[in-house]
């Protein structure tokens, strides 16, 4: 099912782009899946169901907290939100995130390899 | 949220999952079709976007980490579903699970009460034995010099004891002997006892020789002697004819040292007064074996202990040159078990061994409980194939289906493990009291019985579980190795026993009705017990002269004479040992009179007997003859680097150890001036029945020296007392390898049964088309013919192998005795042929024509 465009995810990456998306304010499950293929330009193919086992897992490890509210079409949806301990591992995450890319595009930008 | 509370909100949380999962979904449909989709593509579109539902749940819930507990109730409620549904399964596999770890449980328990759990002592771990080694001795008792010397002397010992059992003393006037154990004055307070009337020894008012004598009376004795009358304390009884006073009673739960039960005890200190002549405290050559017991200071080991008590033995060496052996060295042993097992012992002491064997039998018997129920799962994977196949097929994971196959078994084991406790515990009270074992011995199970059973069970789930398990989730078909291998371990393990069984029970009928080279029926043991009455060698000389003179004159007396250690009869057996080629042979030596072999009906077989008094010669049986000069004429040869020369070769005899076929005897003349004379028994061979001459062997030694009470048994007595304890042995094994045919059998039934139902088809083919019943079973049959053959020839190996251990160890059966082998063979050939002949049998009953029609 998934198109060559397309690419999957990389182990772990999942969870960051959840606290990335939960970072922006709480929102549920099914909007954090929009925005997360929104955001990404529809060029990432998430399965939608494997969002909830990684939500789960984050609320269990007490990074993101979770209520049940009224959505603006009035329906009861879960909400997240991200805890004390879920900012901390986001910024830490980002940055090395951050530096992982820039060295492995260093790296992968040098000619070969060559380490001269 | 602790993952308690998410598992007592398990429901809650069950509906808000699904609740929150049935949001997304619906909001993505909505959202198509608002984008205008049809609504019925729209909410295919979303189930492919979203995935399977169930398995996204299944996900959700291990994340939250409750899953495991979770789903093992759920398996569990499962595999009791799967097991009430087929009850019959159930309860050969419980039953046959119950009887494997029963067995193994009954085995610890028994091990655990004698070997790992401390009797009812103050500070039972500091509580030692202390005994004396060298490399040609090995005897538990200690000089008393020894004893004093090591209590005023040893730092690392924070007490000492010493206890000697006594040789059993008139009491008043009864008829009944009672047995006397003598114990330094501190005995009952170190042990921590309390008195169940009036008060047990005082080390300020025992301590001297001086005391008045006092005797303490043991629970039960004063319950059968005195009718647990309290008024009986502060009387005076006569014991051996001295009078003493009754100062208590011990409470019913004292355990004493664990084996040792006598019905009184004395102040070691005043045994002279009770045996009249006796100096065992300050003779440093006194002959009665003193046990020394101690309690280690705080903080010491055994091993320092030890160190210190060698330094201290090659001090009193000094002190008393002949009573210290060369090479002497101090063993200290844990003290507060009921049956010290002396691991890598030697000779008689082999309890590893013997254990070893006794832990070896019973896993097998498991092993073939596990390879029965293995066989049994093996056939029920095959039936649960389409149900396992179907669960894979809705996107269970093969783990999971796994772990809940796996929750079956382990169900199964824990149920087996609980009806074998109640089995165990059942059979351990029988035995308990059927030996009138001390009350302090419980069957009820401590954790460390508890412990063992759990992890048996496991270790049986896994032997019988995992390989069946594994099959049905991988799916494998066709090939039934597995059931090969399992029939091959049933009939193995269940060769190993039965054989075992028939060599034992072949060694007790060959101990029962075979020559063991001597007569005993005829002959009386008389023990005057003269060493313990202060008799020196010169009037032990004198008073057996007068004995065996009197007694030979006697009508009805054919030869009598002096022997220090009679067969049969005798309490402490003497061993030494020589070395040929580098191997240890051990030796029972005796010291003889010269009518001795005459007495004892021992056939001479070269040379010449020995002469009444003759030093330097020495007679060898034929079997230590062998052993040392296999191809040359022992005769005038020099027995190992003494003066001795070999005289003569006697025939072999069984007399010291009656199921040992291999023992070896050496005998040495008893010298007139010898320290062991005071020991010696008078041998009496009576021409008519020997009891009829106890009134007058009894007057005879009493106008000789009426102080002595001398102990008169015939020897076959002691032969039947050996008897039983070989027949009790084979009685046991016997019963293990009749449990082991039991599980052998219902495992094959079980096995060619299913194979007989998945063939009905193909039988009933066969027989439409004019088979005869005997090449169908042929065909069933030839399947299991290999695996069948494969567990005999490998049990016979086992065995083979395991009998020498039972040679060194306990019986010296003949290790290959093949009317045992063939005898256990054929029984089982027989016994598993009929086992898998009936279940065919009852396929050829069926109704053909209805097979055909109806089967798919």
């Amino acid at each position: 099912m998934t198109t060559p465009s397309k690419f999957d995810l990389p182990q772990g990456t999942l969870d960051l782009l959840i606290l990335r998306v939960v970072a922006l304010g709480p929102v549920h499950g099914y909007a954090i899946a929009q925005r997360i293929q929104l955001i990404s330009k529809e060029a990432l193919q998430v399965q939608q169901g494997s969002l909830y086992p990684a939500l789960h897992r984050l609320e269990n490890k007490k990074l993101l907290a979770a209520e049940w509210a009224q959505t603006e079409s009035g329906r009861e949806a879960k909400f997240y939100k991200l805890t004390a301990m879920g900012r901390t591992q986001l910024k830490s995450e980002t940055e090395s995130w951050a530096r992982l890319t820039e060295v492995v595009g260093m790296f992968l930008q040098h000619p070969q390899g060559d380490p001269s | 949220m602790s993952w308690l509370m998410r598992l007592i909100r398990t429901r809650a949380m069950e509906k808000e999952l699904d609740k929150e999962l049935r949001f997304h979904f619906e909001s993505q449909v909505r959202d198509k079709i608002e984008a205008g989709m049809d609504p019925s593509e729209a909410r295919r579109i979303a189930r492919l976007e979203f995935g399977g539902h169930e398995q996204v749940k299944e996900q959700c819930r291990e994340s939250r980490g409750t899953l495991w507990l979770a789903s093992t109730a759920q398996d569990l409620r499962f595999g009791a579903r799967i097991l009430a549904k087929s009850p019959g399964f159930a309860f050969t596999a419980i039953l046959v699970l119950a009887l494997g770890i029963g067995v193994n449980t009954l085995a610890f328990s028994l091990y655990n009460l004698v070997a790992l759990q401390f009797i009812p002592v103050r500070d039972a771990g500091t509580l030692v034995n202390i005994e004396r080694r060298s490399p040609e001795n090995i005897t538990p008792g200690i000089p008393y010099a020894s004893i004093a010397f090591y209590r005023d002397n040893a730092k690392s010992l924070s007490a000492v004891m010493a206890v000697m059992a006594g040789a059993p003393v008139t009491l008043d006037q009864d008829g009944q002997r009672v047995n006397p154990s003598f114990v330094s004055a501190n005995f009952f307070s170190e042990l921590g006892s309390s008195a169940a009337a009036g008060r047990l020894f005082d080390v300020t008012r025992e301590d001297s020789p001086a005391s008045p004598p006092v005797v303490v009376l043991s629970n039960r004795f004063w319950q059968r002697r005195f009718n647990s009358d309290s008024s009986i304390i502060g009387k005076t009884v006569y014991l051996a004819g001295k009078p003493a006073t009754i100062v208590g009673v011990t409470s019913p739960e004292f355990a004493g040292l664990g084996s040792d039960h006598p019905d009184i005890w004395l102040p070691i200190e005043q045994h002279s007064y009770f045996v009249e002549g006796s100096k065992p405290l300050s003779d440093s050559k006194f002959e009665g074996l003193i046990v020394m017991r101690g309690r280690l200071a705080r903080g010491v080991t055994p091993h320092a202990a030890e160190q210190e008590l060698l330094a201290l033995t090659n001090r009193l060496r000094k002190l008393y040159p002949t009573v210290i052996w060369d090479n002497e060295y101090i063993v200290v042993t844990p003290g507060a078990h009921f049956f010290p097992l002396q691991l890598g012992g030697e000779g008689l002491g082999g309890g590893a061994a013997i254990v070893a064997l006794c832990g070896l039998l019973v896993l097998l018997i498991l092993g073939v409980a596990c390879a029965n129920l293995g066989g049994l799962l093996l056939a029920r994977g095959a039936a649960r194939r389409h149900e396992i196949q179907t669960r894979l097929d809705l996107g269970a994971s093969r783990l999971r289906v796994f772990r809940q196959l796996f929750t079956e078994t382990l169900l199964l084991a824990a149920l087996g493990a609980l009806a074998a406790l109640p089995f165990s515990y059942l059979a351990l009270r029988l035995i308990l009291v059927s030996t009138d074992a001390p009350v302090w011995m419980s069957a009820a199970p401590d954790w460390r019985v508890l412990i063992f059973t759990s992890a048996m069970t496991f270790i049986a789930a896994l032997f019988f579980g995992l390989l069946p398990t594994l099959r049905m989730v991988r799916h494998r078909s066709g090939s039934d190795l597995g059931q090969r291998f399992v029939v091959s371990v049933q009939v193995a393990a269940s060769c190993v026993l039965l054989v075992l069984a028939s060599l034992l029970v072949r060694a007790t009928l060959h101990t029962l009705y075979s020559d063991p080279g001597f007569g005993y029926e005829q002959v009386v043991a008389i023990h005057p017990s003269l060493n313990e009455h202060g008799y020196s060698p010169a009037t032990a000389n004198r008073y057996f002269a007068q004995l065996q003179e009197r007694l030979s004159s006697l009508p009805g007396v054919s030869s009598v004479s002096v022997a220090l250690n009679p067969p049969l009869v005798n309490e402490n057996v003497m061993i030494t040992s020589i070395d040929v080629d580098g191997h240890r042979v051990l030796i029972y030596p005796n010291w003889v009179g010269s009518e001795f072999f005459k007495t004892m009906g021992i056939p001479l077989l070269r040379g010449r007997f020995l002469l009444p008094n003759e030093a330097h010669a020495v007679v060898l049986s034929e079997s230590l003859a062998l052993k040392r000069w296999p191809h040359e004429d022992p005769i005038g040869k020099q027995w190992k680097d003494s003066q001795d020369i070999v005289v003569g070769v006697v025939g072999n005899t069984r007399a010291q150890e009656l199921n040992n076929t291999d023992a070896t005897e050496i005998y040495y003349a008893a010298m007139s001036t010898a320290d062991n004379l005071p020991s010696m028994t008078v041998l009496v061979k009576s021409s008519s029945t020997p009891e009829s001459l106890f009134p007058q062997i009894k007057a005879v030694a009493n106008s000789i020296d009426p102080k002595l009470y001398p102990t008169i048994t015939t020897l076959k007595a002691g032969f039947r007392k050996n008897v039983r304890q070989v027949e009790q042995i084979a009685a046991i094994i016997s019963l293990l390898g009749a449990l082991a045919l039991f599980l052998a059998v219902v495992g094959l039934l079980g096995l060619v049964a299913y194979a007989v139902t998945r063939r009905t088809k193909e039988i009933a083919i066969r027989l439409a088309i004019g088979a005869g019943h005997a090449q169908i079973i042929a065909s069933v049959l030839r399947r299991f013919a290999w695996p069948v053959l494969f567990g005999l020839i490998a049990g016979v190996a086992m065995t083979a192998a395991l009998s020498q251990i039972i040679r060194r160890g306990l019986y010296g059966v003949s290790g290959l005795d093949p009317i045992s082998y063939f005898g256990a063979i054929g029984l089982l050939v027989v016994i598993l042929l009929v086992a898998a002949v009936l279940p065919i049998q009852r396929a050829f009953k069926l109704d053909v024509a209805s097979i055909l029609l109806h089967s798919d």
